[in-house]
């Protein structure tokens, strides 16, 4: 194999400044990249589509010099390179942006930016870096500030350093792994922005995705990948949604907006009335009324960090109101905590999976009997049988029932968690609270996750959802109510005529 | 280029559990040989005579048994705090106190009693004496966040001081009146001190004591709801909170029942060693050498139990070879041997979480984390 030939340097636009082929890349006992080719051109997005696992990151670090493949070459610009290291991807001028940050947070952004740079030599001129990283950010549309710590900046701007980093080293190819999954949709826009002013500029990006929506909107081309294996690539002039969840699932997904139709609500399950909640000093929840009936699916939406998680916590009798009160099934529930809300029948599925929702080193078995009323003695034998049936039924990709939910998948432990929390021991709960039950997930831990609370309505649950995905509430909830602020400002019921209107109450607009 | 790089092991195998610390004490013996050759010393004769004192014979056994029943004790005691994240680093004060109970009450209360009742006036006494010395670090762990950990380690000076004052320093009830010249403890009633199983060794009832310790601790920490929260809470307070688990009490809980067993280390170095308050012959480390046990074991108890037996066999080898006529071991050297062993032990651990492999490509820092990903 000769690949050299095949291209010819100095040819652009559209010559591939990065070409892969035959790349292998196991790991004990997975083999996550299977004999996959890949190239980028100049000047392009090129999007990896592809479920949980499917293979994509892992490709990504090959790309980019953090993996090493079993098999395969790697050529830039036509030049067959050895990277072994994501320094020597530097010096070729890839650099990756991970989906988990790799920042030292007691320090700026600029010794951030410059950390491992071997151009900085034994001192540190400060003022000039920080303009250099300054000037840097405003070419992409990355306003930035230099001076500022990690630890002060927020999810969103923690990204934008990184990407700034991967700029600041003259990389003109950039592999973004998932740089939505943390964003709100305000944050996605402005990345949008950033990622065609760097293909105007002639840099390329690879971008992870799994999101059907956003990769239709910013690929020039996509390769969708499904279990280690390239299983199609398609140029921007051919895409097609269904087509594409259908590569990447390998079977075919249904619309949901029929399916979650409305039906009469009954007896209201779960009530907050008047609550507020001050923490630290600082109101949280502000005069919170909110009623979720048996068998309906009320939605709560609003951007990140305007009381979600608070009010979550105060439903589920994890934290105590300052004011007002939270009853379930007409029980009031001050003083009592979790536990008497689960007697109730609450199910919960909080926000943080693993760390909260699961114990990480406890087995699947064990994190089955976490939120169960426990006998003073215990048999591990049923519940081993329970968590055999839940892996074959939700298809979850674990070892066994004794695998610890630390080394689960974001999607399968997500599967494990709401299959505990909706199924149960057989008995339905009367009340559900969900918070982002499906972020990160992917198409086909998606439909099964809302299927679950679908049923659970459908078996009498009054089912709370809180979500930042604006789609996905509207398609599930009978009625949402958008908390800005700590505080509810709008209440809306289906058919959902004025999205306009619910957009400006989550921005704070009134 | 050839490289070896350690791999982390996707499943923990059963044979490695008796694999690597196997192979680990094989290269701890041509370690100590090499010690051993170096200073002139026969290394087969010494080693041999190691073995056979440790485990070789009956004699040895029974040195050996009697040697590791407190180590399994307060080996318990640390293992069912880490089961739950704690670290009760204060064993060896939980020991002094549990022997100061102990003794007190066997003086108290066993003069004209049958054995069966004053040994368990011994063991009770001794698990409410370290209970109580591990009650205010308990509290204060629950209901404060203090950190057990200094807080149990300062609760041993405060033991230690004690014992000096009750023998030493004072004429208190626990001082035989009698001992004018040296102060000593008064020694406790016959029905009180253990009887020995074998000649020469301090092989008594406390051995069966600590077995069913052992299976006690499991059958908590493994079979019941509140060992299942213990496990919970250790593993992630977050999911403990959400879970509805009442984490201060089974802190309290958890730790009261380390306190006891180490307590009742205490009781066994009263009942079967020393058969009254002995300061001087009470300072072993016991305490925190139990800490070791437990880390070792990784707070298993069937594991502990295992390496306290491994540990009284090395402590009572060293001990042996310092006294053999015929290989003439200076305490020192026998020190160092127990020391490579135990090192080697402890270094080999890494070998069962993770496995070497040797590449012949170049390696890079990266791939070693690769199997996480």
């Amino acid at each position: 194999m000769n690949h050299q030939n095949e291209v010819r340097p100095g040819e652009s636009p559209g010559a591939p400044v990065l070409r892969a082929t035959g790349i292998t890349k196991r790991f004990p006992g997975v083999l996550a990249v299977d004999n996959v080719d890949f190239e980028l051109r100049a000047g392009e997005v090129h999007t990896l589509l592809g479920e949980n696992g499917a293979g994509k990151s892992t490709l990504a670090s090959v790309l980019c010099g953090a993996y090493q493949p079993e098999a395969g070459a790697v050529y830039r610009n036509g030049e067959a390179v050895i990277l072994n290291s994501p320094h020597d991807g530097l010096t070729h001028g890839i650099a990756m942006v991970h989906q988990h940050f790799r920042l030292v947070e007691r320090f700026t952004v600029s010794e951030n930016i410059v950390l491992g740079d071997p151009s900085i030599g034994q001192f540190l001129n400060r003022n000039e870096v920080d303009a250099a990283v300054a000037a840097v950010g405003e070419q992409f549309g990355l306003p930035i500030d230099p001076t500022a710590y990690i630890y002060d900046l927020a999810v969103g701007q923690r990204q934008r350093v990184e990407i700034v980093k991967a700029l600041y080293r003259n990389a003109d190819v950039l592999l973004l792994d998932e740089p939505t999954a943390v964003l709100t949709p305000t944050e996605t826009e402005a990345l949008f922005v950033t990622v065609r002013a760097m293909t105007k500029a002639g840099k390329s990006v690879v971008f992870i995705s799994h999101k059907l929506g956003e990769v239709a909107e910013i690929s020039d081309r996509v390769t969708v990948m499904r279990a280690g294996r390239v299983t199609a690539s398609v140029e921007k002039t051919q895409l097609d949604r269904h087509e594409l969840a259908h590569l990447m699932v390998g079977r075919s997904t249904e619309t949901d907006a029929q399916r979650y139709a409305s039906n009469p609500p009954g007896e209201p399950a779960l009530v907050a009335s008047e609550v507020s909640l001050v923490t630290g000093g600082r109101t949280v929840l502000k005069n919170i009324d909110l009623a979720v009936n048996a068998g309906e699916v009320v939605g709560v939406v609003g951007v990140s960090g305007n009381g979600q998680r608070e009010l979550a916590d105060v439903l589920a009798g994890l934290a105590e109101t300052t004011r007002g009160s939270v009853t379930i099934a007409g029980v009031p529930l001050s003083h009592v905590g979790a536990k008497r809300a689960r007697k109730l029948g609450l199910a919960f599925i909080p926000e943080e999976r693993v760390g909260t929702g699961l114990a990480p080193s406890l087995s699947i078995t064990e994190n089955l009997l976490l939120t169960r009323s426990r006998p003073t003695f215990i048999s591990l034998r049923t519940t081993r049988q329970e968590a055999r049936e839940l892996i074959d039924e939700f298809e979850v990709k674990a070892p066994g029932p004794n695998a610890a939910c630390r080394v689960l998948s974001g999607g399968n432990a997500q599967k494990v968690l709401v299959a505990r929390e909706l199924k149960g021991d057989g008995t339905p709960p009367a009340v559900v609270i969900a918070a982002a039950p499906t972020r990160g997930l992917d198409i086909g831990a998606i439909e099964q996750v809302r299927g679950l609370l679908h049923d659970a309505r459908e078996r009498g649950a009054g089912v709370l959802l809180i979500s930042e995905d604006l789609d996905e509430v509207l398609s599930m909830a009978d009625r949402i109510v958008v908390l800005y602020d700590g505080g509810i400002t709008l209440e809306q019921s289906r058919p959902y005529e004025d999205r306009s209107a619910i957009g400006r109450a989550m921005a704070g607009i009134a | 280029m050839i490289s070896v790089k350690l791999e982390r092991r996707l499943e923990r195998k059963r044979f490695l559990v008796v694999s690597v610390p196997a192979m680990s004490i094989f290269a701890a013996l041509v370690a100590g040989a090499v010690f051993l050759e170096a200073t002139g010393r026969p290394s087969g004769a010494v080693l041999s005579h190691m073995a056979e004192a440790a485990f070789g014979s009956m004699d040895g056994i029974t040195n050996t048994l009697g040697t590791c029943t407190p180590l399994i004790f307060t080996g318990l005691a640390a293992a069912i705090a880490m089961r739950m994240g704690l670290y009760n680093i204060g064993g060896e004060g939980q020991l002094y106190a549990g022997a100061i109970a102990s003794s007190g009450a066997a003086l108290a209360w066993t003069q004209d009693a049958s054995t069966p009742f004053a040994i368990t006036v011994v063991f009770v006494a001794g698990a409410v004496g370290g209970m109580v010395w591990i009650l205010i670090p308990a509290l204060a762990r629950a209901f404060l966040g203090t950190s057990e950990v200094i807080t149990t380690l300062m609760m041993v000076f405060v033991a230690d001081r004690l014992l000096d004052y009750l023998i030493l320093g004072s004429d208190s009830y626990w001082r035989d009146p009698l001992s004018v010249g040296f102060p000593k403890g008064e020694r406790i009633p016959e029905a009180a001190q253990f009887a020995k199983w074998f000649d020469g060794s301090l092989v008594t009832v406390a051995l069966p004591v600590a077995v069913v310790m052992v299976l006690v601790v499991w059958a908590i920490g493994w079979r019941t709801s509140l060992g299942f929260e213990m496990k919970v809470i250790g593993d992630s307070p977050n999911a403990a909170r959400y879970a509805g688990i009442a984490q201060r009490r089974t802190i309290v809980v958890a730790l009261l029942m380390s306190g006891a067993l180490a307590g009742m280390a205490g009781a066994t170095e009263v009942g079967a060693r020393a058969y009254q308050l002995d300061p001087g012959g009470l300072r072993l480390s016991l305490g925190f050498t139990g800490i070791v046990v437990a880390a070792l074991a990784r707070a298993n108890p069937f594991g502990a139990a295992l390496v306290a037996f491994f540990l009284g066999g090395l402590q009572s080898a060293g001990r042996s070879i310092q006294a053999a006529s015929d290989v003439q071991v200076p305490k020192s050297l026998a020190l160092t041997l127990q020391g490579t062993i135990l090192l080697f032990v402890l270094g080999g651990e890494i070998f069962s979480r993770y496995r070497p492999r040797v590449a012949f490509n170049a390696a890079t820092p990266h791939e070693r984390l690769g199997a996480e990903a």
